[in-house]
């Protein structure tokens, strides 16, 4: 039980960890592809470190809920990542408390309140990010809903550790079209969810043209660090939904030996380093859309999540 | 002698308009080749009338893919006269218009082709190649719907493709269910005759939905209401002999694909084969006749005037057995008739350069011979005795009524009479009416009708006038015969 | 055959019809002219190495033929023969509005492909129990997409891949519940594929000299009543 606890903690730490690596390598590449040399994979951590020794300013007019939310927005990843396979094959100790909708819902949760904190200051840019990420979000609500209605439709489960098995047993199973397409539509998702350039520029400097960045332009100090590092391990863990969960299976400790669950560390950052690469090759061969077009997006989006539920309405 | 033969002319003449052959010949080709295949489609209707179908083997595994019965000869044989007489009215009407060589060898060598294809129709008895030939009659008349290259000629002829290829998808979906249905009674040859023969023991649902779509697919290019949209586009853009072509006789060739459906779906049960025809070809009917109403070209006026006889004879087939002859009647007819039709149309259209009908008036003291002619076509088409509509309209209502489906028969023949009306009050009008400003009448700016169009004319006239009082025995019998085609 | 290679082919077959659904939506709602030339030359491929699988699991001669004959046709020599034949502007345009604003032309095309679920699973039923798969489905939701494509389009390529790809959604039915038809049958029918795409090639052709214009579907001058009279549909 302990044991159980402890590989559950190891968890959260490996995101908590990770997390801002996955960005900087990513940064990283970008900066490759477009022949430049660009900062260094551990300039992350070193944001985050001087972020976290900075003075706080907060605006007199702001409410408590401005305040509050870089705690909130920290926080729910790291609950996610208890809910989640991560690094083993099997429930720990937390996984009971919640599925993968209920994992939706605390990620929801952390974007609702950067949205409350974006209205709260009164600084212009704020509402025009949180606007816009709204309508992204509830553009992308009802992929989400189809993605996680399949998926609990083939497997029976939206419980990620059943869901896990069910495409690799038989192998087949991996290659049945409402896999593949449910994994083309939640790619899209990722992208869209997580400010990816399709949808939206992270690199992007431009306050008009902001959708997620705008969001946190108030917060500086502690605060922009936490908003920061829990939007980076947002993403981490959405990888980790998507890599773990619905595209490889593999790779996850099986033992239940600390060594195993070590070794899964490699593993896991490899898979999400691949993916990186291919997320780095999207987001340089594609041009970001115009705001009214990302409707069309997703509503691609929408279209591949229902064409994977009836192709496995059609087959049965 | 084999039937396949009758495609070679066209195959050749075809290829000889295709190459470079001086421009005088141009024409002759055509001609001689369609007489050619006029008097090859009398010997084979013939022998068919004479002693029944004939059946051939293309090869192993081919048997029976090529065959001629009553119903084929009859097509085969309309094919070929009208064929013939556009071939001669081709010749002055293109004279007269300005065109280069190359246009002059591209319209015969389209026009080959387009013969070629729908002679293709009644001879292949295998299913999918008929679809095959019925799209390259659609491909094969498309550049000659857009012949003119106005915008509005490309616009018919863009619209023209695109719904029957459009029906052509459907229709495909439907022969590879019936080629479905074919496998799942254990086998057989994938012929008309296979599949009469098979019919009894093939799935239902899938004869009736394979019926169904390939009475909506190919029904869009047989015009039916209401994918009938393209049709007074197509037929009134293009040149007036393919006109005659096209309305005269390649819809009835395409009609007669689905009605090969007839024999095979009275074996399935609860098939209503013959409900759908009649529904369909009542509105079809009923819709055309008071489209005609407001028509303001009178090349559309006969365009809509063929989805009314398309209409005509699909109620008939649904009519039941007795009204069976007089569809076969009511083909023949209105082949020879609409593409007189068209001819007198052309005729008009050469002495007067418009379609407007509010534009031309008094016809008959400018051209007295287009508006002879006009006012016979006009006359012929919608039934007015004692022209060969009339008899075989009559035959269809006399059925109807002995079948006892009085409110169908009713309904036809009020929509029939109210076509009359439609048509009749427009043709009128041009050829009787007083012209709106008296044009000075020097002969010189008369243009004269080309020798070979008023010849064709002349030709059109005859079956248009004889076929009303006299039908000749052996005609009688290949029409009997093409009747019981259309029963198990 | 063992049951997992056997599972395995039926898995991937349906995967190929999956996706040739994807590219299906895809017709309907791509702006790009050159988009929708990929998308059909991507639903070609599905359609060829769906009849290969199915060649594989009926161990049939006739599919491979199919395959290969799909395979050369279509990716290679219809867009070969639409850079010989159709308008130089015919690749290169985008399609600004469509007859419908995309979201609601997906949401039809979803509508039909869940119609053709209807219509389609008895009708394999019907065949045999040996037919069962994603094909006969998704192939009348092909047929039906293609139609549909046809309505909402105007630009003249995204048009004639419509009517491709209508002839694609009967095929992809086709080699399931008509997997043994005549091999001269399928050259004749990938033959009048080539002739669509060259007569329709010409015509556009045509069209962009006379009209100045490759959107054919704005073409609409022949109506009823003369101009100035609205006649609304009397010409479409």
């Amino acid at each position: 039980m302990a044991e159980r606890i402890f590989f559950n903690l190891l968890q959260v730490a490996t995101v908590m960890v990770f997390a801002p690596l996955a960005a900087g390598v990513t940064a990283r590449l970008k900066e490759i592809v477009q022949s430049k040399r660009g900062p260094s994979v551990f300039q992350p951590y070193r944001d985050l470190w001087k972020l976290f020794h900075k003075d706080e300013i907060v605006s007199e007019d702001s409410s408590w809920i401005f305040r509050f939310t870089p705690y909130i927005v920290f926080v729910a990843p790291i609950f996610v990542a208890l809910l989640i396979p991560v690094l083993t094959s099997y429930p720990l100790f937390f996984a009971f408390m919640g599925d993968m909708l209920g994992g939706g819902f605390v990620l929801a949760l952390g974007g609702f309140f950067a949205t409350l904190a974006a209205v709260d200051t009164a600084n212009p840019y704020g509402p025009i990010g949180a606007s816009r990420t709204r309508m992204v979000g509830f553009l992308a609500e009802p992929v989400f809903m189809i993605v996680f209605f399949t998926v609990s439709f083939v497997a029976g489960s939206t419980i990620p550790y059943i869901v896990q098995q069910k495409w690799v047993m038989p192998i087949a199973n991996f290659f049945a079209p409402s896999h593949v397409l449910l994994v083309l539509a939640f790619l899209m998702l990722i992208l869209a969810e997580g400010g990816r350039i399709p949808v939206d520029n992270p690199t992007g400097h431009f306050e008009l043209a902001m959708i997620d960045e705008s969001k946190s332009l108030e917060y500086s100090g502690r605060g922009f660090a936490l908003m920061k590092w829990g939007g980076q391990m947002k993403f981490f863990v959405l990888l980790c939904i998507f890599l773990n969960v619905l595209v490889t299976p593999w790779g996850l400790a099986a033992g239940q030996t600390l060594g195993d669950v070590l070794l899964a560390v490699p593993l896991v950052l490899f898979k999400i380093f691949c993916f990186i690469l291919v997320l780095v090759f999207i987001e340089s061969s594609l041009a970001k859309l115009r705001l009214f077009r990302i409707a069309e997006f997703l509503g691609a989006a929408f279209i591949t999540s229902v064409a994977a539920m009836i192709a496995q309405v059609f087959i049965g | 002698m084999s039937l396949v033969w009758i495609l070679i002319p066209s195959l050749i003449a075809a290829l000889l308009t295709g190459i470079r052959t001086p421009r005088s010949w141009v024409p002759g080709i055509t001609v001689v080749s369609c007489l050619i295949v006029l008097v090859l489609a009398v010997r084979m209707a013939w022998s068919v009338a004479a002693g029944g179908s004939v059946g051939e083997s293309l090869g192993p595994g081919w048997s029976n893919w090529v065959a001629l019965d009553g119903l084929g000869a009859l097509i085969l044989l309309l094919i070929a006269l009208v064929a013939t007489t556009a071939a001669i009215y081709s010749v002055g009407y293109l004279a007269h218009e300005d065109l280069s060589h190359g246009k002059l060898r591209f319209y015969h060598a389209n026009y080959n082709l387009f013969v070629f294809s729908m002679l293709a129709i009644p001879l292949i008895a295998e299913p999918t190649l008929v679809w095959i030939v019925v799209e390259l009659t659609t491909l094969a008349s498309a550049l000659l719907v857009s012949f003119e290259n106005t915008r509005e000629a490309l616009e018919a002829a863009w619209k023209y493709v695109v719904l029957s290829l459009m029906g052509a998808g459907f229709a495909l979906f439907g022969f590879l269910v019936l080629f479905a249905a074919m496998q799942a009674t254990g086998g057989g040859t994938y012929t008309w005759s296979g599949l009469v023969a098979a019919a009894p023991r093939m799935p239902p649902l899938l004869v009736q939905t394979a019926f169904l779509l390939i009475l909506i697919g190919l029904g869009t290019k047989v015009g039916l209401v209401p994918m009938h949209t393209w049709l007074p586009d197509a037929h009134s853009q293009a040149p007036s002999p393919v006109c005659a072509l096209l309305s005269g006789i390649e819809t009835t060739s395409i009609l007669y694909v689905i009605l090969r459906f007839f024999p095979v779906m009275q074996a399935v049960p609860g098939a209503h084969a013959e409900t759908w025809a009649l529904v369909l070809g009542l509105i079809s009917v009923g819709t055309a006749a008071f489209l005609l109403l407001q028509v303001h070209d009178y090349k559309r006026l006969f365009a809509f005037s063929t989805v009314e006889h398309m209409g005509i004879m699909l109620t008939a087939v649904g009519l039941g057995a007795s009204a069976h002859y007089g569809a076969m009647q009511q083909i023949v007819s209105h082949a020879v008739t609409k593409s007189f039709c068209f001819f007198a149309a052309g005729a008009t259209l050469l002495a007067v350069g418009t379609r407007d009908i509010a534009a031309v008036r008094g016809l008959i003291r400018r051209a007295p011979g287009a508006g002879a002619a006009l006012v016979v076509g006009g006359l012929g088409i919608t039934g007015a005795p004692p022209l060969a509509v009339f008899l075989s309209e009559f035959a269809i209502l006399k059925a109807g009524l002995g079948a006892g489906y009085y409110v169908a028969t009713g309904l036809l023949a009020a929509f029939i009479v109210i076509a009359f009306f439609g048509v009749m009050v427009h043709v009128n009008r041009m050829v009787f009416g007083a012209p709106e400003v008296e044009e000075p009448d020097s002969p010189a700016e008369r243009p004269r009708l080309p020798f070979s169009c008023g010849l064709a004319l002349v030709l059109g006239a005859v079956p248009v006038l004889v076929l009303g009082v006299y039908i000749p025995p052996p005609l009688h019998a290949l029409l009997q015969q093409a009747a019981a085609a259309l029963a198990r | 055959m063992s049951d997992a290679t056997r599972q395995l082919i039926e898995n991937l077959n349906a995967l190929a019809a999956g996706l040739f659904l994807l590219t299906a939506f895809g017709i309907v709602a791509m702006r790009q002219a050159r988009g929708c030339l990929m998308l059909f030359i991507a639903q070609s491929l599905l359609l060829a190495a769906s009849a290969a699988l199915l060649g594989l699991r009926f161990d049939s001669g006739h599919l491979y033929g199919v395959a290969i004959v799909n395979l050369i046709t279509k990716p290679i020599i219809v867009p070969w023969l639409l850079h010989r034949v159709a308008p130089a502007g015919l690749y290169t345009r985008r399609e600004v509005d469509q007859v419908l604003n995309i979201p609601t032309a997906l949401l039809i095309a979803l509508a039909l492909a869940i119609g053709a679920y209807f219509l389609g699973i008895p009708l394999a039923k019907a065949v045999g129990p040996e037919y069962q798969g994603p094909n006969v489905p998704i192939g009348i939701a092909g047929l039906l997409l293609g139609a549909f494509t046809l309505t909402v389009r105007r630009e003249a390529l995204p048009l004639l891949i419509g009517l491709l790809a209508m002839e694609n959604g009967a095929f992809l039915a086709g080699i399931l519940i008509a997997h043994n038809l005549s091999m001269l049958v399928e050259l004749a029918i990938a033959t009048d594929g080539l002739i669509i795409v060259f007569i329709v090639g010409v015509l556009v052709r045509a069209v962009a000299k006379q009209v100045g214009t490759t959107a054919v579907g704005e073409l609409a001058s022949l109506k009823e009543r003369p101009a100035g009279q609205a006649a609304p549909g009397a010409a479409r």
